[in-house]
């Protein structure tokens, strides 16, 4: 983070398109990350519980716990860093908007949010399930946009 | 640079994520030394030290090699923040680092002393785990005082 704030963006072409391209890459993987956890858990309601509390008509197993705890740890690790890059970024490019802390507040909330509600809707109720669909599906919605917005400011300026 | 107190927040919330991240990690340990069909941690730690979990050099380095790169990378995000820091010298915050590193790697490569035979009993991880753990969270703390 610190090598985002130091230098005067306005006289760094390189820092410029430096930060336009690791936002670009981020944008990629939230988009990947989507399919990528469709595919391992489901984003949708029917395949999610499946995946967390098995299908006895089907004969699907439900996911170990040390499976779903191995997801939740590396999500947890990457959502961390993802943000942190996106958020120096967009802090630096909009600092002056009264926005920017709020939807600061509400990336990294969802971002936590969804991991945590994974493990309750697998310990307490599968109802919160819905709770990880929609923080997940957001929080990745949300920093899409954001880095599109960051996009926008350093090619169009 | 304006509104620099903006930047705060996503230190603020790392710190969180950073707990959350050790807290899944010492749960999967313990879950990997057989935390489910024990009676309580408690037991499951005595099992560690007793009789611990046999592990392949594969799955010691399956596990091993993200880490190395994880912690790797968490430690050096989370200590270079206390290059701002107006409440602690950077001599505190250096020897800080370079412990937690050199736990880091102590924690990462104990399995194997274990797998090689060089110590039989697990007390050597759990030292290293909790000695890791601890000095993360003195250092987490030390972000938290300096914000």
């Amino acid at each position: 983070m610190k090598f985002l704030v130091t230098k005067d963006l306005a006289h760094s072409t390189l820092l410029s398109y430096l930060m336009g391209s690791v936002v670009f890459a981020i944008l990629l993987y939230l988009g990947f990350d989507m399919v990528l956890h469709a595919y391992v858990i489901g984003l949708d309601m029917q395949s999610a519980s499946v995946t967390l509390f098995g299908d006895v008509e089907n004969f699907v197993e439900p996911v170990l716990i040390d499976s779903l705890l191995l997801q939740v740890h590396i999500d947890l690790f990457m959502t961390l860093f993802a943000l942190l890059i996106l958020s120096s970024i967009f802090i630096r490019l909009y600092s002056d908007k009264v926005m920017t802390k709020w939807i600061i507040h509400l990336l990294f909330s969802l971002g936590m949010l969804a991991p945590i509600a994974l493990l309750f809707a697998y310990f307490v109720s599968a109802s919160l399930t819905a709770i990880w669909l929609v923080s997940f599906v957001l929080w990745h919605i949300l920093a899409s946009i954001v880095a599109v917005i960051i996009l926008k400011k350093l090619l169009f300026k | 640079m304006k509104n620099i107190a903006l930047y705060s927040l996503p230190i603020r919330y790392m710190l969180i994520y950073v707990i959350l991240i050790l807290v899944s990690g010492l749960w999967l340990f313990l879950l990997s030394q057989g935390l489910e069909c024990s009676e309580s941690i408690i037991s499951t730690l005595k099992n560690v030290i007793a009789s611990p979990a046999e592990k392949s050099v594969e799955g010691l380095i399956e596990v091993a090699t993200p880490h190395l790169f994880a912690i790797g990378t968490l430690i050096f995000v989370t200590a270079h923040f206390m290059l701002f820091s107006t409440k602690f010298s950077q001599k505190l915050s250096l020897i800080v680092a370079m412990f937690l590193f050199m736990f880091a790697l102590f924690d990462i490569f104990a399995y194997f002393a274990m797998t090689f035979g060089l110590v039989v009993s697990g007390w050597i991880k759990l030292v290293a785990l909790s000695g890791f753990v601890l000095l993360f969270l003195f250092m987490l703390g030390l972000v938290g005082i300096s914000l």
